[in-house]
């Protein structure tokens, strides 16, 4: 098995993992994490891709610009995310909590 | 560098720009720019439109740098209709917006960059600003959920995780096609694929997760529990371009990838299973979401139950775009459905947001009589309610006749049958929403007199999207004819 099969595998496991979490937890913390996760998953996914290379085994550049976009847009998702959630749970306990079905 | 070349990078740097300026001015101004933009968007589709009819693409490659590296955009007459629909509904929102004395002051800031964002899906030529747009379509959206109040805050939530997955495996496929190809550029990446057979299977695995990622936005069926508290928790000026427009972003998506990236790559036979699965769910998302929309006994909810069931048809006909008679009117049809749905669901939601603005509630028991009060908003309802039932003359129509007529092509029967029931069942859901609305009752006494609301604006806004509902339904035949301009086959 090649460096770039285990990195692809490993990227696979990743996400297919964090979305299982992600979609069985309650917990809305978590659950941010938890799509983190599947984040990560994908980016690694989209570097091993981009290390298959050619014959003179130089990364692709348009997949790391893909890596680099993705995290900066995971980055802002998970902040706006961050921000929902302590609102949510924030200091006035709400009764009208129903985020966390299904 | 000509007129339209210029608007097609005006119709994105614009509403973007507009975006930032927004956030530095005090309310009122933001109004003001909020409806400028709107005309100066409404200037600069019409452009492109003319040069589309006119037979057409138009393309820009900005900076003067080409395909594989450059950022190139290209409108051929797929583009120009769903920019022109975005630009119908978007401009009359943004008018109700900027009369409405409920819009919160942030509302400018987010619709101007969501705006920008729709034009740069609707207008790129490559898959990674197709991405960037779509991002900055779900942030964008998932922040104007939450300007609904504490309530909508945890729906705002769940549609965020939800689009973040879907554009996660959106990107995952994207990047696959890339290290096969070597290229962005939808039209680049079609001709290597299809002088490359053995690269199928990997085309084929990018398209599933492609399409398995934009169906999570679109909100088929198993995955659609997100919508409905989404798009029914939002401010009235909100729901509409949710339901109407962001939702379209997917489908544009899905279609491109589908229609061009697969042309004579002979991939699109391996899609057979795919396509059909894709048809199974929306056949049982047009009939459990009519039914739950039966079910609702408030106007909001109603509408976004209605949205899942409109969504539905779309992915009926998927099976047709693999059939080789059947695929133009299938894509036709497809295209009038949700252009249709796009204008005729924006002026439901705004009717049912200006009524929940006027009574404070949104239930259809309370709003007994409200015809009497608010003739245009109900009215205005109505016509929308029409366009959704598919009743002539009206884009519902066009796309439900073409997609019939293309299953009786390729002998698909079950879609007839399918449609049958849908047009039933809306129909019902309509009479459900209308009837309470327009009942006679007798006033109570102390009411006398019921002042008959014939000035607002915002009323006005409603109708405008009802008669632009029936306006519309006369450019069916438009339709098909700017399909043709830059079609895949």
């Amino acid at each position: 098995m090649s460096a770039v099969m285990l990195y692809l595998l490993l990227g696979t496991v990743l996400a297919v993992a964090g979305t299982v979490r992600m979609l069985l937890v309650r917990d809305l913390l978590a659950r941010l994490i938890a799509m983190n996760v599947v984040g990560i998953g994908s980016l690694v996914i989209l570097l091993a891709l981009g290390a298959r290379g050619g014959a003179d085994d130089a990364t692709d550049p348009v997949l790391s610009a893909l890596v680099i976009t993705g995290l900066v847009i995971t980055v802002a998702f998970t902040g706006f995310g961050a921000v929902l959630i302590r609102r949510i749970e924030g200091p006035r306990p709400s009764d009208r909590d129903g985020g966390d079905r299904g | 560098m000509t007129a339209a070349e210029l608007s097609l990078g005006a119709v994105v740097l614009a509403p973007l720009l507009a975006a930032a300026l927004a956030a530095a001015l005090p309310h009122t101004a933001r109004r003001a720019l909020g409806v400028g933009i709107a005309a100066l968007v409404l200037l600069l589709t019409g452009l492109l439109a003319v040069q589309t009819v006119a037979g057409e693409v138009t393309e820009l490659a900005l900076g003067g740098y080409p395909a594989p590296l450059g950022i190139h955009l290209r409108a051929d007459g797929l583009s120009v209709l769903f920019l022109g629909m975005t630009a119908l509904v978007g401009a009359v929102v943004t008018v109700f917006a900027a009369a409405s004395r409920h819009t919160h002051q942030a509302f400018w800031t987010l619709w101007l960059g969501c705006w920008a964002g729709l034009n740069a899906v609707f207008v790129s030529g490559d898959l990674f600003n197709t991405y960037v747009g779509l991002e900055l379509v779900g942030l964008t959206a998932v922040a104007l959920v939450a300007l609904g109040g504490r309530g909508s805050w945890a729906p705002a939530l769940r549609y965020l995780f939800i689009a973040v997955l879907g554009s996660l495996l959106l990107l995952v496929g994207v990047g696959l096609i890339v290290s096969v190809t070597g290229t962005l550029d939808v039209v680049q990446a079609a001709e290597v694929l299809a002088g490359r057979p053995d690269a199928a299977p990997a085309a084929l695995l990018a398209l599933t997760l492609i399409t398995v990622g934009l169906c999570m936005k679109l909100a088929l069926l198993p995955m659609h529990a997100w919508l409905v508290p989404a798009h029914a928790s939002a401010p009235s000026a909100v729901s509409p371009l949710l339901s109407g427009l962001v939702i379209k972003a997917a489908l544009f998506v899905l279609l491109r990838c589908w229609l061009w990236l697969t042309d004579s790559s002979g991939a699109l036979s391996a899609l057979a299973p795919l396509a059909w699965g894709l048809g199974a769910f929306g056949a049982a998302a047009v009939l459990i979401g009519s039914v739950m929309a039966l079910r609702q006994s408030a106007l909001k909810p109603l509408a976004a139950y209605s949205t899942v069931a409109q969504v539905g048809y779309w992915f009926v006909a998927f099976p047709l775009l693999l059939e080789e008679d059947a695929a133009e009117g299938a894509f036709i049809g497809i295209v009038a459905l949700a252009l249709g749905h796009g204008i005729a669901k924006a002026g439901l939601f705004l009717g049912a947001g200006y009524l929940k603005e006027a009574y404070g509630t949104d239930e259809i028991e309370q709003l007994r009589g409200a015809g009497r009060q608010h003739p245009y908003a109900v009215m205005g309802m109505s016509l929308g309610l029409v366009g959704l039932i598919g009743l002539p003359i009206s884009l519902g129509f066009t796309g439900k006749w073409n997609i019939a007529t293309a299953a009786v092509a390729a002998e698909h029967w079950w879609i007839l049958v399918l449609l049958a029931a849908g047009t039933l069942l809306s129909a019902g859901y309509a009479v459900r929403a209308l009837a309470p609305l327009l009942l006679q009752e007798s006033p109570t006494p102390g009411e006398a007199r019921i002042s008959r609301n014939y000035r607002s604006v915002p009323g006005l806004c409603v109708i405008g999207l009802g008669a632009l509902t029936l306006v519309t339904g006369f450019g069916g035949v438009l339709i098909a004819e700017a399909l043709e301009v830059g079609a895949p086959w």
